[in-house]
């Protein structure tokens, strides 16, 4: 079960790998999209947990 | 004889402008809204805070409400091109209705079915389970505008296609080239980054009608904060990717890039100012009034110091050759149709470089037939159908201008949001609250600026170089189009009214009294013998 | 048989799914919309009926969708002459369709009942005319069409619309189509729905299976006596898909029956369809209401083949330019773009069907009024 679980991620990073690859090569601005959309929705996810820690730890709870 | 009407031509053109133009009010925000909606999600997942949930609830409430619009009036583009424009769809579908197709397939479909259970799935699928079909929509819609972005680009610049006198169409010939085409990576990431802006403002300006309110401050100022760092980033990419697409332009639409910057003569490099604002006259062919800043066009438009960019009179004055060789193709073409010679076929094979110039010049041959122009009329139908290859420089340098300047302003508005919101001061910032609740339909109208730019500037071409808009459209009576149009306007008079109707209702209501408050307390769709729902 | 023609065949073949998947999707849809005011007493109930198909109805009208980027892909020259010269009902076609999503979206966010009940003769509407459109037009293609080309490929129209739309026979093509559409959509609201909507439903179902049996039956043997186009001569299926050259054809009485004589097994496609159409209104009639569903597929794979068979090759015939008929040889793409669609297809078909069967296994079960009245999400 763990050997296939390993596989199975092993797999997923060579698919994501030769992804990256060939439309890095191909296609800079579409490689340029799937980074930074993920970029973008990690960087206000984090912005949301700071405020939650923000809002944790204050006491005026002013926004 | 056949003759093509202009005012059928220009009512085509006007009910398809204005049906895009409408479509797209609503497509930004499905691209961005998505998106937005899968970042909530996953903070949901992640930190497992019910607000999030909320958040997810009540703003892909908003998403569906645009959601339906954003997908009817799609409908109409797609029927448009064979409705309105057959000899364009002829001429060129072999080739574009390829990414159309695909888009169907690969995308709408995806989009279409998951978005139900993204609605109605909140009971019956495990968290990430939710959260993976929240992202597949996200995924969904974006590959969507892909491929019509794909299909846009190859009537901009035309890759992987080639005229084939046999068929008298564009075979398509490399599909590699028409996904990969510089100019569809480019347009693809600034239309769909332009689309995160629009969310962003979106869910910016409602939250902070809340915060202006007192309302729902824990969520609103959630949202804020989301969003406001979502709208930076994007912005920048936005912006960052208006300057690549300039770039393409004048590497391949020199009479667009000409038209965008009000350049009626060759750029005189390093000194050639960046036009500010001037009062372009299409008749006259000059500026009446120009403030520039000197110094910026050069590197702005070919990233160097020392390199000229053409001038609208100098394209002008160019074409004439290409034009009188365009005629030879465009008869030799007419002659190989009727009789398959072989000479003619030479012919047409020697001049099938300017074709496209030659189908311009059909508006002023003798009874729009090119093949009969005789030799003492050649001159002045070549004279006549030179200013025909220019756009109309008015709309598309203000187009391009207003959509420019709004980027800017928008640059400002989120890093100045973002910037407060990570200080938590944003309560006493009422005036800013206020402005980004005002600014709300500025993105979309800077989004509509831009496919003005676009479109415009490709004119007049549908097939840059190759097919005229003039003889794209299909043969319909005027009343035919007068019908559709009349038929056009009420519909989207009405859709406008019941979406802003329902917009305004929801979001005055808020999340509270529409969010998954209600839902938890009666598990709506949920048959007696489901498994429960997913503990919070 | 060269690749190319092998090629146009298979996306003729694919064209035909295609349309049958319309009917039966988009028409059970369209049907539970045109008997919305008829099944629904009360909001309430009416309610409960949209949502039956509220969480598909989205990717059904997908099948639309791709239904016109396929012919698009697949056969442009016939996208483009066929959406042209239909134009007044193709427009009609596209204002339903563009009503209904704001329909399902709209209808039930508001409490008004005077907007409640604009949006649900909204439905009647969207849910009848397209499909007594989608009906009509096969009427109108197997009567043929008066279009000819110009040199250029452009195409030129030499009839008005409403030639089109006064015959007798189109209009009973189109009336058989909404009979299918409203037996799909009752068998659906069957399904998934409990008394008294399903009582209901289940009697607009029998009929609805019984007058598309009759009317089918009588458009049979009528068409059968009109006049109908048959190629001549030798044609080279793999030609360069050029309406202007390369093939001669006949208009005369009776030649719709042609493929029929040269094939005589082909008859068991029409006796497929009447046989669906009698049988699934017995099975709706008894409650067997799964049978039901699929013995509907059977109904649209009898009627569209029997139309295929009739027709094959010609897509859209023309009457005053016969020669210039569209069929599937002259009106296609070409061999690159063919092969290329056919490996998107082959790749994203598959992966279409097992995510659209998830999303039903997802969401089944009976839907009660009880629980849409309680669901802010519900339609």
């Amino acid at each position: 079960m763990l050997l296939l679980r390993l596989a199975g991620l092993a797999l997923t990073l060579v698919v994501a790998l030769l992804f990256a690859v060939f439309v890095g090569d191909q296609g800079p601005w579409y490689f340029a999209w799937v980074i930074g959309t993920v970029m973008i929705i990690l960087v206000s996810g984090a912005g949301a947990v700071l405020f939650d820690a923000q809002m944790d730890s204050s006491q005026d709870r002013e926004v | 004889m056949d003759l093509i009407n202009p005012t059928v031509v220009d009512l085509s053109r006007f009910q398809f402008a204005l049906t895009a133009l409408y479509h797209f009010m609503f497509v930004p925000l499905t691209l961005g809204l998505t998106f937005m909606l899968a970042a909530m999600e996953t903070v949901y997942v992640v930190t497992g805070r019910k607000v999030y949930k909320d958040m997810a609830q009540f703003w892909g409430k908003l998403f569906g409400i645009n959601f339906a619009i954003g997908v009817a009036t799609g409908i109409t583009m797609e029927f448009e091109f064979g409705t309105n424009w057959s000899m364009y769809s002829r001429f060129f579908g072999d080739m574009f209705g390829t990414p159309l197709a695909i888009e169907g397939l690969m995308a709408f479909f995806m989009e279409s079915t998951f978005v139900g259970l993204m609605f109605f799935g909140w009971d019956r699928l495990s968290k990430p389970a939710h959260l993976a079909i929240t992202y597949l929509v996200a995924l969904g819609s974006n590959l969507s505008a892909l491929w019509i972005l794909v299909a846009n680009a190859s009537m901009n610049v035309p890759e992987g296609a080639h005229f084939d006198p046999d068929t008298m169409r564009m075979q398509f010939d490399s599909f590699v080239s028409v996904v990969f085409n510089p100019d569809a990576q480019s347009k693809f990431v600034h239309t769909s980054v332009a689309g995160y802006v629009s969310a962003a403002l979106f869910v910016m300006g409602i939250s902070a009608f809340y915060i202006l309110r007192g309302q729902h401050k824990e969520f609103a100022a959630r949202s804020f904060r989301m969003a406001a760092l979502f709208g930076i980033i994007s912005t920048v990419a936005v912006i960052t990717l208006g300057d690549v697409l300039g770039r393409m332009d004048y590497e391949k639409q020199p009479t667009k890039i000409a038209a965008i910057e009000g350049l009626w003569h060759t750029s005189k490099p390093p000194y050639e100012p960046w036009i500010l604002a001037a009062l372009p006259d299409d008749a006259k062919q000059e500026n009446h009034f120009e403030i520039g800043v000197p110094f910026v066009l050069t590197p702005l438009i070919t990233h160097e110091f020392n390199t000229p960019i053409t001038g609208l009179h100098e394209l002008q004055d160019a074409a004439g050759p290409r034009i009188r060789s365009g005629i030879e193709a465009v008869s030799a073409l007419r002659r190989y149709g009727e009789t398959h010679q072989q000479s003619d076929l030479d012919i047409f094979h020697a001049h099938e470089g300017d074709m496209g110039f030659g189908f311009l010049a059909t508006r002023h041959a003798p009874n729009q037939d090119v093949t009969a122009i005789p030799a003492t009329a050649l001159d002045q139908v070549v004279e006549e159908t030179k200013p025909d290859i220019l756009p109309n420089v008015f709309v598309t340098f203000w187009a391009f201008r207003l959509m420019v300047f709004l980027a800017l302003y928008f640059f400002a508005l989120f890093a100045i949001s973002a910037y407060l919101s990570l200080k938590n001061k944003l309560e006493r910032n009422k005036l800013l609250l206020r402005l980004c609740m005002w600014s709300i339909p500025l993105p979309i109208l800077a989004t509509e600026f831009g496919w003005i730019t676009a479109e415009a500037g490709r004119q007049p071409w549908t097939v840059f170089n190759k097919l005229p808009t003039f003889m794209s459209a299909s043969t319909h009576s005027t009343s035919y189009m007068l019908f559709s149009l009349a038929g056009f306007t009420v519909l989207y008079s009405i859709f406008i009214a019941a979406e802003l109707y329902l917009m305004f209702k929801f979001a005055r209501l808020g999340p509270e009294e529409h969010g998954s408050a209600h839902g938890n307390a009666e598990p709506a769709y949920l048959h007696a013998t489901q498994p429960a729902p997913a503990a919070e | 048989m060269e690749l190319y023609a092998i090629l146009k065949l298979v996306w003729a073949a694919i064209l035909c799914i295609l349309l049958i998947g319309l009917g039966l999707m988009v028409g059970m849809d369209m049907g539970v919309g045109t008997l919305l005011r008829f099944v629904g007493r009360n909001d309430g109930e009416r309610r409960t009926a949209l949502n039956i198909i509220g969480p598909h109805w989205d990717g059904n009208q997908v099948w639309f969708i791709l239904g016109g980027g396929s012919i698009f892909a697949a056969f442009p020259t016939l996208y483009a002459t066929s959406f042209s010269v239909f134009y007044v009902v193709m427009i009609l076609l596209l204002f339903s369709m563009i009503l209904r999503p704001v329909a399902f979206e709209y209808r039930s966010k508001a409490d008004s009942t005077l907007w409640r009940a604009s949006w649900d003769w909204v439905f009647l509407v969207s849910g009848f005319l397209p499909m007594f459109i989608y009906g009509a037009a096969f009427g109108n293609i197997l009567e043929g069409v008066g279009y000819h080309f110009g040199w250029n490929g452009q195409y030129y129209q030499d009839s008005s619309f409403f030639s089109y739309l006064l015959s007798p026979f189109v209009i009973l093509c189109g009336l058989m189509s909404v009979a299918l559409s409203v037996y799909q959509g009752g068998v659906m609201l069957m399904l998934r729905s409990e008394n008294p909507l399903y009582d209901r439903a289940q009697r607009y179902a029998v009929r609805g299976g019984l007058v598309a049996a009759v009317l089918f039956a009588i458009g049979g043997v009528f068409i059968s006596q009109q006049k109908g186009f048959v190629l001549i001569g030798d044609v080279n299926p793999a030609m360069p898909a050029n309406p202007l050259h390369g093939q001669h054809v006949l208009h005369t009485a009776g030649a719709w029956l042609h493929n029929f004589t040269q094939h005589p097994i082909l008859w068991l496609v029409p006796a497929l369809g009447l046989f669906c159409m009698v049988a699934g209104a017995c099975a709706a009639y008894f409650g067997k209401s799964v049978a039901a569903w699929w013995i509907g597929l059977g109904s649209w794979v009898g009627t569209i083949g029997t139309v295929a068979a009739a027709m094959f090759p010609f897509f859209m015939p023309s009457t005053t330019a016969p020669d210039q008929s569209l069929t599937i040889w002259n009106s296609s793409a070409s061999a690159y773009g063919l092969s290329c669609m056919l490996v998107v297809a082959l790749i994203f078909v598959p992966i279409i069907l097992s995510y659209t069967s998830w999303c039903y296994y997802v969401m089944r079960g009976k839907v009660r009024t009880a629980d849409i009245i309680h669901d802010s999400h519900s339609y």
